[in-house]
């Protein structure tokens, strides 16, 4: 186990102190020959500054007491010592770690040094400062700075010409042209006009068009009819839970907090819906990313933009004795850092946590400047109310607390003889006897051992029924009495108002207690009681932000410089604040600023990285494959100039998502067939990486379930609220022993949209998880795309499937009773926009005629043309 | 065994009938007997089909023994009669540190309740809690030396699980299957059995594919009702109907191929349905027990209240292994009371050690002792390890607390030479001591065993090629040896 050393922010003290003592035996050995290697190659991980693995190899002392891994040298075996082991290459890892190898003159001295006996001198270490210095690594600056900025994603954006292709109008059309001529491509013929129905009924709203809306569409013959069915589908509600998905994947959002307790957030869907709100209203992109990051500190800071902040907190949280873990706060911040990295820079700054970017021009300096902005942070509830409604209902929660513990106090004094009774009668039943003499005896005459069993005994509880039982009738009297007090107190409490989940600026080290804090296993980690703070930032003067520091190698113990807000370096053009001071002084403008840089057109990555993602979600592939990472591992983009001209048009437009729609689906590109095939398109992108046909993609586990719901009928299409909990058999529920399932049975009350069933962390809903749920613990690039059996299990046997199958074949039966040929088209309308053809049809009927009707619905809802957008 | 959907008979009479399009006529044997052959041959698509390995693999597939709770090393395989000569004194002036328990405060040092004996050639000693895994010692390698990171159950069972204390990370299991594929395209590549009184802490997790594809998770094996979620079609559908249905689709997804006739995802989506249609005649046959001889079951336990549920499960594990399954994962210990039905003995050691072992100790033997005279313990290797050890200080006199800073792991087949101790831990049992053995260098030694480097099973994410080891993991010598 480790020991906890000390709280954040003395630990610098600590690693500046004193010298190390050190013994002179054979100084000329060591001085000469091994100090030198020691200083360049051991003491930057192993020495003042940081003792890697717990390992201290400054002095003799240190060196044979060793660290996590045992000790490090065996005076006069070096074959047996594990310093020379590791630096000759015979065991795993091979040190060091950084830096080159050591030479075989270098190896075989350290082994001549440890086989005479391994003998230090008395000397001065390397300054402390100095190789802290040297472990926080450099700026990027100058001839550096403007090397990296060369690679493509860290310049800004700027629209080349259109390529001049004269029979296309539509600009992305000109761009993609130009790179099939470029590989010898032929374009597909443009979709039927059912096929591309389909395709924007499913890509806009994630649900099939009814046969009534198929017929208004084919109705409408005047010029501009795809453009208008754009334009409908955008301003249905249900746009917005089909897009807002897509974002809530990047969020890692779900409805609990994950790890052993996985216990309920109950306000987490307000976030969602403010997500599925914010693209069904076009929420312009560069004000979304702000009201995620800083709702809390905008100027027009509202409710809505509280309930924003939810982004940063909706990862995974363990609640359980956070205080004695306070290193765990530091995955929570590289949590933020990962999803704000990878969801909207596209860049994956997590990976500078420990080191400078091993790929990509990110310092670990940057990763804690970013992580200063963030370092503020509190996550609390935030009653949505006026704000005066909302201090008053705070104040009159608190004096009612104050008043009830007092009353409990009493309470306490009262029962506290017969808890301590009772404990004795329950240690003489149930415990052995040494157990008991160690109690029995007086404090001084306990052996330390049995002062340790004493103290472990008077922990130990006592049930409330059992103190209940046994009090005189006198203190039962004054007990109810004392009792009908509370509850009179407690009834007086103002009604809980709706509540969000928000994240704003406080002071982390004054949290309240949480779940298992009540026990203090780690005094040191705790702030000292007399030491004035608070959670929430109660002023007076304006607020400060806790201070943070540069982490080596990430070690949350092993602190180096403060440091203060900032960004991706090579991302940051001009000079913008880190700091917006607030005027109200409550909060610290640092994460206000974070978010004004990460929004800005002078940030070369967030339009590129978020019209990427749409191309991706329209296409069925991003322009650059690997969503998250636009850096120098990731795929490098299929249409560089396309990306860019996009990234500009997007922001020239308002960051205006529902403008990029509009844009991406009028193109040809959009309306190409997938069903085509060429040979030599075939040999020469096999892959169709420049976009000669359309790319049919498999429907998401959501729209799988959703679809089936819209076909058979049964969906109920109410938008947002609280989460539905769809059935789950109740041998997966009853195998765990936390987390919340409201089960209820399969029926119109849980056929809602998929969007808002409930996100269990430690129990993906079945259903979506046999159909690539990804995981709900990190920000999400694309979803992967599985062809497993037992996505066929679930298709042909899920009780859920086959209800929707019947309803589905009673809905024909009530629609064109009777008649199977009508009722076979009618199928297939529903089901799929299109007729049958004659061979499908006589198929579907020897189907029909030989079983039933409910046979052939539920083949339907297996075919691979139902699951799949083309 | 519950009713099974398709009898023999009428699964191969039903097959006989063919999904239209995809060749049936090599499952079926014209005798009119379904051998398990038959479900292990190869079907064209199928997305688990076996990759090369690295090099030549000592083992082909794993049965992971995980006891839920914590198991004390210091009762069961590590014995201390150090702990006779300090009981009743403090720890913390012998050691250094801060004693850090999970619950309330440390108590005094206590020596086991339980006496140790010498057994087998190797001299191992072992508990009374184990008598008849006793007997095997001489096949078991013993790893006194297994620490891990923290000492909360779900944290330290993801470690152990998936090397890393967080959420979101693939388990070993996934990381096999997701390296090895599958010898059998009638079965799940990776079978998780939870104890009879439910899972374990942590959940789905534990074998869960993280990032990787989410075909790589394992597929939970029910202890009651159907064994694989929607296995079995619902009551009043008969066999003969699903096979329209099936014939019907297959019929009609062919037509729909014509449109797309180079899309290999909608020919491996048409196959996907008969290794479904062959997993539902598969899977029950697969673990239905009946079959075996009356001396089989006697052998796990079958026969016996206590070590019926686990046996059942051993027995299951290694029919699943004989037909191709890669990786087995069994729990014993489950959600329930957490201090008497896991091994998370926090109140009463005696009582909660001597159950947990009745009920998994003769399993254990008799698996190992089947697997052996089938000629299977040489390609299957065995672990077996809790999510940490146990304090050697005791709780109120009567429990011990969780210790992850050593453990005692079991590793056998594998053609791992048996009979030997790897790593100590201290005087107390309280540190890993001798050769400390991270959860990284014990996966690292399981890919190994399984032609695996574990350098080189990577995926590619978050803008790195992760592994399972980190960038850690030492093979442990004597293992490999």
């Amino acid at each position: 186990m480790r020991t906890v050393l000390a709280p954040f922010g003395f630990g610098l003290a600590v690693l500046l102190g004193t010298a190390p003592s050190a013994l002179a035996q054979s100084p000329s050995d060591f001085t000469s020959a091994i100090r030198p290697i020691m200083e360049r190659s051991c003491w930057n991980c192993h020495g003042e500054a940081v003792q890697l693995s717990s390992l201290d190899l400054r002095t003799r002392e240190a060196a044979l007491t060793g660290g996590d891994y045992g000790t490090a040298i065996v005076p006069g075996r070096a074959e047996e010592s594990r310093l020379y082991r590791v630096v000759a290459g015979l065991e795993e890892p091979a040190m060091p770690m950084e830096g080159d190898v050591l030479t075989d003159v270098e190896v075989a001295a350290i082994r001549d040094w440890i086989n005479d006996g391994a003998h230090w001198d008395a000397g001065t270490t390397t300054a402390a400062a100095d190789a802290v210095a040297a472990l926080e690594g450099d700026e990027l600056t100058g001839a550096r700075l403007a090397e990296a900025r060369e690679y493509w994603a860290f310049q800004l954006p700027v629209q080349a010409k259109i390529p001049d292709i004269s029979h296309l109008d539509h600009p992305l059309d000109r761009f993609v042209e130009h790179a099939r001529r470029d590989k010898d491509l032929r374009a597909a013929p443009r979709a039927d006009a059912m096929t591309l129905l389909r395709r924007a009924y499913l890509d806009l709203i994630g649900l099939p068009p009814t046969p009534e809306q198929t017929e208004a569409f084919l109705a409408d013959t005047a010029p501009g009819a795809w453009e208008r069915l754009i334009d409908r589908l955008l301003a249905s509600p249900h746009y917005g839970e089909r897009w807002g998905r897509h974002w809530l994947d990047v969020a890692r959002y779900a409805d609990s907090s994950g790890f052993e307790h996985d216990r309920d957030r109950p306000n987490a869907w307000r976030y969602r819906d403010y997500v599925i709100d914010a693209f069904n209203n076009d929420k312009p992109y560069n004000r979304f990313i702000k009201e995620q990051i800083a709702g809390d500190e905008l100027d027009d800071a509202s409710d809505e933009t509280r309930i924003a902040t939810g982004f940063l907190r909706a990862g995974p949280r363990v609640l359980f004795r956070e205080k004695d873990n306070p290193e765990r706060r530091h995955d929570y911040l590289d949590d933020m850092l990962a999803t704000i990295g990878r969801g909207v820079l596209g860049l994956t700054v997590h990976c500078a946590r420990c080191h400078d970017h091993k790929f990509d021009p990110i310092a670990q300096k940057d990763y804690y400047r970013m992580q200063a902005s963030l370092f503020g942070f509190i996550e609390t509830e935030y009653p949505l109310l006026a704000p005066a409604e909302a201090e008053a209902y705070r104040k009159k929660n608190q004096e009612i607390d104050a008043k009830q513990e007092a009353l409990e106090e009493e309470v306490a004094a009262i029962e506290a003889p017969y808890r301590e009774r009772m404990l004795l009668a329950r240690l003489k039943e149930q415990f052995p006897e040494h157990v008991q003499r160690a109690v029995a005896k007086p404090e001084s005459e306990r052996t330390p051992g049995e002062q340790l069993l004493a103290v472990q005994m008077l922990s130990l509880g006592v049930p409330q029924k059992q103190v209940d039982a046994a009090l005189t009738p006198e203190d039962a009297a004054r007990l109810e009495e004392l009792s009908d007090h509370i509850d009179a107190f407690e009834k007086a409490r103002p009604e809980k108002p709706a509540m969000a989940e928000i994240v704003t600026d406080g002071d982390y080290r004054y949290a309240p207690n949480g779940f298992g804090d009540e026990i203090v296993g780690c005094p040191e980690c705790r702030i000292p009681p007399d030491e004035p703070g608070s959670y929430r930032y109660e002023g007076p003067g304006p607020y400060k932000t806790p201070p943070s520091y540069f982490l080596i190698r990430g070690d949350p113990f092993s602190p180096g410089s403060l440091m203060s807000p900032g960004f991706v370096k090579v991302a940051t053009y001009g000079d913008p604040p880190t700091v917006i001071p607030r005027p109200d002084g409550r909060t610290s403008g640092r994460r206000l600023a974070l978010a004004e840089w990460l929004a800005s057109e002078n940030n070369p990555l967030p339009a590129r990285v978020i019209v990427n993602r749409i191309w991706h979600h329209h296409f069925g592939r991003g322009i650059v494959v690997t969503l998250d990472n636009l850096g120098k591992v990731g795929e490098p983009p299929s249409h560089p100039e396309l990306l860019d001209w996009l990234a500009v048009a997007f922001m020239e437009r308002g960051w205006s998502i529902k403008a990029m729609h509009r844009l991406m689906m009028t193109s040809e590109a959009y309306r190409m067939a997938s069903a085509y095939e060429h040979p030599e398109n075939t040999e020469r992108d096999p892959e169709n990486r420049f976009l000669w046909k359309y790319r049919q993609q498999r429907l998401e586990a959501e729209i799988v379930r959703d679809s089936i719901m819209t076909v058979s009928g049964g969906i109920d299409l109410t938008v947002g609220g609280p989460p539905v909990f769809p059935y789950v058999p109740e041998e997966i529920l009853a195998s765990q022993a936390h987390g919340t399932w409201r089960n209820e049975p399969d029926g119109p009350a849980v056929w809602r949209r998929s969007v808002y069933v409930y996100r269990r962390r430690s129990l993906g809903f079945p259903f979506f998880d046999t159909f690539d749920l990804p995981d709900q613990n990190i920000t999400a690039a694309a979803r992967n795309v599985s062809t497993v059996p037992t996505q066929a299990l679930t298709l042909l046997n899920n009780p859920f499937v086959l209800r929707h199958a019947q309803l589905f074949a009673d809905r024909l039966e009530r629609e064109v009773p009777g008649d199977v040929e009508a009722q076979v088209d009618r199928a297939y309308r529903i089901a799929v926009t299109r007729l049958p053809t004659e061979k499908e049809a006589a198929i579907a009927r020897e189907l029909v005629d030989s079983g039933s009707l409910v046979d052939f619905t539920h083949v339907m809802l297996n075919l691979n043309e139902f699951l799949y957008l083309r | 065994m519950k009713k099974t959907f398709w009898s023999r008979r009428s699964f191969l009479f039903e097959s006989g009938g063919g999904i239209a399009g995809l060749a049936l006529a090599h499952m079926l044997d014209r005798d009119g007997l379904l051998a398990a052959e038959s479900c292990q041959a190869a079907v064209e698509g199928n997305p688990f089909a076996p990759k090369p390995t690295h090099f030549s693999p000592r083992a082909t597939a794993v049965i992971s023994l995980f006891m839920s709770g914590g198991v004390s090393h210091i009762d069961t395989f590590d014995p201390k009669p150090a702990l006779q000569k300090y009981a009743g004194e403090p720890l913390d002036d012998k050691v250094e540190g801060n004693i850090v328990v999970r619950q309330g405060f440390p108590g005094p040092l206590m020596p086991s309740p339980f006496t140790f004996q010498k057994y087998g050639q190797s001299g191992i000693e072992v508990s009374e809690l184990f008598p008849h895994l006793a007997t095997h010692v001489d096949e078991i390698a013993f790893l006194r030396s297994v620490f891990g990171r923290s000492n909360d159950h779900v944290q330290a069972t993801y470690e152990m699980q998936t090397g890393q204390l967080r959420m979101g990370f693939p388990s070993v299991g996934a990381w096999v299957t997701y390296g090895l594929g599958s010898e059998s395209s009638s079965l799940p590549a990776f079978i998780v059995m939870n104890d009879y009184r439910g899972g374990p802490l942590g959940g789905p997790n534990d074998w869960s594919a993280g990032f990787i594809p989410a075909s790589y998770q394992g597929t939970l094996l029910r202890a009651s009702g159907e064994p694989i979620v929607d296995l079995e079609p619902p009551e009043g559908m008969t066999p003969e109907r699903q096979r329209a249905r099936l014939d019907t689709l297959a019929k009609l997804n062919e037509l729909d191929m014509e449109k797309y006739p180079g899309s290999s995802e909608l020919a491996a989506r048409i196959s996907s349905y008969e290794l479904a249609y062959r997993m539902q005649g598969c899977a029950p046959e697969a673990i239905d027990v009946s079959s075996e001889s009356k001396e089989t079951k006697k052998i796990y336990g079958l026969d016996k209240e206590v070590t019926e549920p686990f046996g059942r499960q051993c027995l299951m594990a290694r029919r699943l292994v004989e037909r191709g399954v890669r990786f087995v994962q069994l729990f014993h210990g489950g959600m329930g009371n957490q201090n008497t039905d896991t091994w998370d003995a926090h109140s009463n050691l005696v009582e909660n050690h001597r159950q947990h072992a009745a009920e998994s100790d003769l399993p254990i033997a008799g698996l190992l002792t089947d697997l052996r005279a089938r000629g299977l313990l040489d390609s299957t290797l065995i672990l077996w390890h809790g999510e940490f050890g146990r304090m050697p200080i005791s709780q109120r006199g009567v429990g011990r607390d969780h210790n992850p800073g050593t453990m005692t792991v079991l590793m056998a087949g594998a053609g791992i030479k048996g009979g030997q101790v790897i790593g100590s831990s201290d005087e107390f049992g309280y540190k890993a001591e001798e050769q400390p053995i991270s959860a990284h260098d014990f996966h690292a030694t399981i890919l190994h065993l399984l032609g695996m480097d574990h350098t080189k099973l990577t995926y590619r994410f978050n803008g790195r090629d992760m592994r399972l080891t980190d960038v850690a993991g030492t093979l442990i010598p004597q293992i490999i040896a």
